[in-house]
């Protein structure tokens, strides 16, 4: 599937059925038990209280006559006593359901958190980040409510209905069937409408998740937005986008009240029949009065509960849009995990080789081909060559972010698809183009690259990249609060911390990705004393455009062509008066 | 106190939303009164009901009825089926009044809220984190339309049924009435204490949504960060920690709800406890009729109904307060820097920029201090210095994203705090540092500054960005979807779309913040020579590290620590032996390049 944009909905690749509510019944399940004593005392708290019009019945034809007012208290104490009982009984369900709902949304959402750790670069790649920021926090919101008490509402609706059909046909046979005449009606309406229903929220799921993927964008793109003074094409974009999920909702909601309105009138009509049927058609002989007195409450008490299943069935399909959602996240396939018996990578020494390898992030599209290279521990290797020519692309093979196409990749003989990805990456420290700073303390984000270290250690990180005098000119030093999109740091800034993670994880393997690009040239020369200590003994891999920086490494591998050009020191390859050799020179000519 | 202004909050907030209700007013005002008359008709059908049953089942001339008024009875029951059909189609239309009205308001508040955000300054966005918005433009403003749609109309309609029902009780008999209204003033002291219990829960728990919101937005979009420490673990974590305190404070606000519950269900429950009691008695002493009596009994769910409904709606209207709170803290939030956005007739500046004695703050720190320079049209000026010494705070002040704290920042010899900010906008093309592209196609993030550019056009620009011939190679090129922050892109590739985008606008003022930092050299050659032979007037400002990249330079300004301390051309700048020619011999260290190597006399 081609990469998702804000404003194209996602098709649903598989439709949803039973098996997707057999799922959601995993989650229910492990709340089994706390669910069937919630249902218990419903049940009872129900019972209880149907005694309350029994109560009220005999003091009307009993007490009340015979004007026994010691007996109307007698009542009334026992009255209130039901209802005491019988409301106690319904807090106590509540208290148990409450907790019952938010367990189990909170066990869908973990897992759907969990999931999405262990999802390749490739998800993130294809769509809008608003798009799977929806799914975690407002989607598995919706349905708390409908898996929850939805679904002990729903048996305890259905019993109530049996009880009241079965009471109904004991008091009469032929009338019962009047009242039951209305149910075909309404399956055939609730069939006209359900596909439609259904389409409906899926329409209201997908606009309000553009809706979002658009917000989301906008707020991250702000600055781009306001340089190019887009706000007023942006609104109209954004608006858009509004009107369409406005459109879609009041689609949903017309298809969603056409359902009390058919149980309302089917409900009426049935009593209606009731009273013309019972009075005028029947023979009044063998039809007591009471019997159709009884009937026609009957008829408006056994619709009620259909009522109320139609609307739970309302908030059923409105949650179903959302779970098949959450359903497919879950399905979603991890391209890179783990296999099955994956052994943990050994301590490593650091010896890093490639064996045939071929790669492509789509298939047919190599982005590398039969590539072979052979690393011995604590060698520093530069990777230059032209941008795009694939040498991230390398660096991202080594720490297993994508599996290759064909061949191996060794680290210190250990075949890297072979063992755990944790004990893999732990090893490695990477730093990437994209400098991430997480909201919090400047602290919090150097100690994410070694969540035990201790505050000296992160300080000598920060020192050992020349970032730790521009720290401590913030007013809290190593506690100034910093975020993702934050101006308080620069760019350089922003790379040095970066860079202090990567060193405090103490990695045996050092990727640099343009890790200093943005760093002027005098800190860059003091960053590099103290990085030649930091790298000896590690294998290091360095992307730099920065000809400085690459002339230093051990080896130089020019990325180009789906290969490996030229690969030696320094002076080898200017020796060689290849690829390299032009570059360097470009440099020289040039300035 | 404290409770006054709370009310009077409340009350500000209550406005607000009407204001907000601005075009649908009339449409809602029409959604409350049809709810008024379709809960009175809730009364009609029980009385149709039972005057068949009076009529023609258990009054004493019923047979008799039954035989001569038959056609009585079928208008009855048609007129039960009308009066129902009459009933539930106006609650049909009601209710979708009150959906399109919450909606349409939703949609004009939503807008509103997405213009003032996109109105917001850089320091604003220094504040408030992504997840936080996102909390209030979904969740929050969610609520408020949950209330309108759902929680003022219940309000109306209970208060229809329960006036309705006292009046009807009151014609039938005040005494017994006015015992049956005993248990209203416990009920509402419940309803007051639970309201006030349970309002700062609301508040906690939305905090605690956002704060889920936010670690799980930062996750994702920091995913590449996580996966390259192998912190998956430790993302789990937070994440589970947030989502316990989320979890955890929806269960308290729910069981404080539960405290009060049982409470105010067996009051309401009570109200046949009272009936039963009081109307006995009555019945007893003659006081009433039985037919008086079975009047009470039938209409007392209109009562005792809407007295249990009290409690749901205090629970929903305190979280509906919690949540408009926090969307009119947004709505009200000025930033510094206002965009009006009423230019019409956008000038073409000459280009002209000057910096007179500018000092800038940042927070406490003083990032830029008396910095003064002149650059003139169509000069390109290359600005270098060290990490954090002010270079992309300069190139910020020009285009007014941040106020100068002493001095002026002229363009067209206009202070910039003059001029329209559109228009200034309008004359500026800017290619920042962190590269940011939209999920949109390749072409439509090149066109993203001039969304009508045509496709050659985006492809010249391409070319000149050095960007046409990886495009190409894209299997759809030009068409090629990138995701948001353009990943699925190399730095290099990212920058030089940027750069694509900051061309294609062809504004006289063109500003580069070190946007070649992650292209190859060759690369950047050609696109040094590109910014050279632009086909249109252009003033450059161009931030870099790399000498190679300044050489070519009118001027370069070092800067260091805030202070504009060298100023000249790469020859200049040479003999002055200073920052810039230690710089220059740490890059070309080795190469060995002589210090007179060519570039701008």
């Amino acid at each position: 599937m081609a990469r998702n944009k804000f404003d194209v909905d996602e098709n649903l690749e598989s439709p949803f059925n039973i098996r997707h509510f057999r799922r959601a019944m995993v989650y229910i399940k492990r709340k089994k038990t706390p669910m069937i004593v919630a249902f218990i005392l419903s049940a009872l708290s129900a019972a209880i209280s149907l005694s309350a019009p029994l109560i009220m019945q005999h003091v009307i034809d009993v007490t009340i006559p015979a004007k026994a007012k010691l007996a109307l208290l007698g009542w009334a104490g026992l009255m209130l006593l039901t209802i005491v009982v019988s409301v106690y009984l319904a807090t106590i369900r509540s208290r148990i359901m409450t907790s019952v709902g938010q367990d189990i949304i909170f066990d869908i959402r973990t897992d759907l958190f969990k999931h999405l750790q262990e999802l390749p670069f490739k998800y993130y790649d294809d769509r809008p980040q608003g798009k799977i920021l929806i799914r975690v926090v407002n989607y598995v919101n919706a349905v708390s409510d409908v898996l929850s008490n939805g679904i002990i509402n729903f048996i305890l609706e259905i019993v109530n209905l049996l009880f009241i059909a079965a009471f109904m046909f004991a008091v009469d046979v032929r009338l019962s069937f009047v009242i039951l005449a209305g149910l075909p009606v309404f399956f055939v309406i609730m069939m006209l409408i359900k596909t439609r229903q259904r389409r409906a929220w899926q329409a209201v799921s997908n606009k309000s998740s553009n809706l979002n993927a658009y917000l989301q964008e906008s707020i991250s793109g702000i600055g781009v937005t306001q340089m190019f003074s887009r706000e007023q094409r942006n609104e109209g974009i954004f608006t858009r986008l509004a009107g369409n999920f406005r459109t879609e909702w009041m689609k949903a909601q017309r298809y969603n009240l056409l359902i009390p309105f058919s149980v309302d009138n089917l409900s009426t009509i049935v009593t209606s029949l009731i009273f013309l049927v019972g009075l005028l058609t029947l023979s009044p002989q063998d039809m007591t009065l009471g019997v159709i007195l009884a009937m026609s409450s009957y008829a408006a008490r056994f619709w009620q509960p259909i009522l109320n299943l139609s609307n739970l069935y309302n908030n059923f399909i409105n949650a179903v849009a959302y779970l098949e959602r959450i359903f497919e996240t879950l399905d979603e396939p991890v391209t890179v995990s783990d296999i099955p018996d994956a052994k943990t990578l050994r301590p490593v020494e650091g010896h890093v080789t490639f064996d045939d390898v071929t790669f492509a992030y789509d298939p047919g599209l190599n982005i590398l081909e039969n590539i072979s290279f052979k690393i011995k521990a604590g060698e520093s290797i530069a990777l230059v060559g032209p941008t795009g020519a694939g040498k991230t692309t390398v660096v991202n093979l080594i720490s297993r972010f994508y599996n290759i196409s064909s061949g191996k990749i060794l680290i210190d003989d250990q075949d890297i698809s072979q063992v755990t990805l944790k004990s893999l990456r732990s090893q490695m420290g990477i730093m990437l183009q994209d400098s991430f700073i997480f909201s919090g303390t400047i602290l919090d984000n150097i100690r994410y690259g070694k969540l035990d270290a201790t505050e000296e250690e992160v300080i000598a990180a920060a020192k050992a990249v020349c970032a730790d005098e521009f720290i401590r000119e913030f007013d809290q030093g190593y506690l100034t609060e910093v975020n993702e999109r934050g101006s308080k740091l620069s760019q350089g800034q922003r790379q040095l911390i970066s860079f202090a993670r990567t060193l405090l994880a103490d990695p045996r393997i050092l990727i640099l990705d343009e890790a200093t690009s943005s760093i002027d040239a005098k800190t860059e020369r003091l960053l590099q004393k103290g990085l030649n200590e930091l790298l000896k003994g590690r294998t290091s891999f360095i992307i730099a455009h920065r000809l400085s920086t690459v002339k230093n490494c051990d080896r130089i591998m020019y990325v180009s062509n789906k290969g490996i050009a030229e690969s030696g020191s320094h002076d080898e390859l200017i020796a060689q008066k290849g690829l390299y050799h032009r570059l360097y020179t470009a440099q020289k000519m040039e300035a | 106190m404290k409770e006054q202004t709370e009310t009077g909050d409340q009350m500000f907030e209550l406005k607000w939303l009407w204001q907000n209700l601005e075009g649908n007013r009339t449409r809602y005002i029409l959604a409350l009164c049809l709810s008024v008359v379709g809960s009175s008709l809730t009364i009609v059908n029980p009385y149709i009901s039972q005057r068949i049953v009076d009529t023609f089942i258990a009054g004493d001339s019923a047979l008799q009825n039954l035989t001569q008024e038959r056609q009585l009875l079928i208008m009855l029951c048609l007129g039960m089926i009308g009066f129902s059909l009459l009933r539930t189609g106006l609650a049909y239309f009601t209710t979708m009044q009150y959906e399109q009205s919450s909606q349409n308001m939703m949609y004009n508040i939503r807008i509103f809220l997405y213009n003032k955000i996109q109105g917001q300054d850089r320091e604003y966005y220094d504040r408030n984190r992504t997840g936080d918005l996102m909390t209030k433009m979904t969740g929050d403003l969610d609520m408020v339309r949950h209330s309108m749609a759902w929680i003022f109309k219940t309000i109306i309609e209970s208060l229809t049924i329960f006036i309705a029902a006292v009046i009807y009780f009151f014609t039938i008999d005040a005494q017994l009435t006015l015992w049956m209204l005993i248990l209203s003033p416990p009920i509402f002291i419940v309803a007051y204490i639970f309201a006030k219990r349970v309002r700062p829960m609301y508040i906690d728990l939305r905090e605690r949504l956002s704060q889920l919101n936010t670690t799980t937005q930062e996750n994702i979009s920091g995913n590449r960060v996580v996966k390259a420490f192998a912190r998956e673990e430790f993302e789990v974590q937070k994440f589970t920690e947030k989502n316990v305190n989320y979890s955890t404070a929806n269960k308290k606000a729910a069981l404080v709800w539960l405290d009060y519950f049982p409470f105010l269900e067996s009051f309401a429950q009570g109200f046949n406890v009272i009936l039963m009691l009081a109307g006995g008695l009555f019945l007893m002493n003659g006081r009433i009729t039985f037919g008086e009596f079975t009047a009470f009994s039938s209409l007392i769910w209109a009562i005792s109904n809407p007295m249990r409904n009290i409690g749901i709606i205090i629970n929903d209207i305190q979280r509906f307060f919690a949540s408009l709170s926090k969307i009119i803290d947004i709505y009200y939030a000025k930033p510094n820097i206002v965009n009006e956005h009423t230019s019409t007739n956008k000038r073409r500046y000459e280009g002209r920029i000057e910096f007179d004695h500018v000092r800038f703050k940042y927070d406490s720190a003083i990032v830029l201090d008396d910095v003064s320079f002149t650059v003139e049209p169509g000069e390109t000026i290359a600005i270098m210095g060290s990490t954090g010494s002010g270079k992309t705070t300069i190139i910020n002040l020009i285009p007014r994203f941040y106020d100068v704290a002493e001095g002026r920042v002229l363009v067209d010899g206009v202070d910039v705090r003059k001029l329209e900010l559109d228009e200034l906008r309008d004359n500026i093309g800017m290619a920042t540092q962190d590269v940011l592209l939209f999920s949109d196609t390749i072409d439509g993030n090149i066109a993203y500054g001039d969304p009508d550019l045509p496709e050659e056009d985006a492809i010249s620009f391409a070319e000149l960005a050095a960007a046409h011939d990886f495009i190409t190679k894209m299997p759809e090129g030009y068409d090629t979807v990138v995701g948001e922050r353009g990943v699925g892109l190399s730095g290099g590739q990212k920058q030089r779309i940027a750069l694509a985008r900051a061309l294609a606008v062809r504004r006289p003022i063109l500003i580069l913040d070190d946007t070649t930092s992650a292209v190859d050299l060759e690369t950047e050659e050609h696109i040094q020579k590109s910014l050279r032979e632009l086909d249109y007037p252009c003033t450059k400002i161009i931030i870099a590290q790399r000498v190679s990249t300044t050489a070519q330079a009118d001027r370069i300004l070092i800067l260091d620590n805030g202070k504009l301390v060298e100023e000249g051309t790469h020859a200049e700048l040479l003999a002055k032996r200073g920052y810039y020619y230690d710089v220059f011999k740490l890059q070309n260290e080795g190469i060995g390049r002589q210090v007179t190597a060519s570039g701008k006399e």
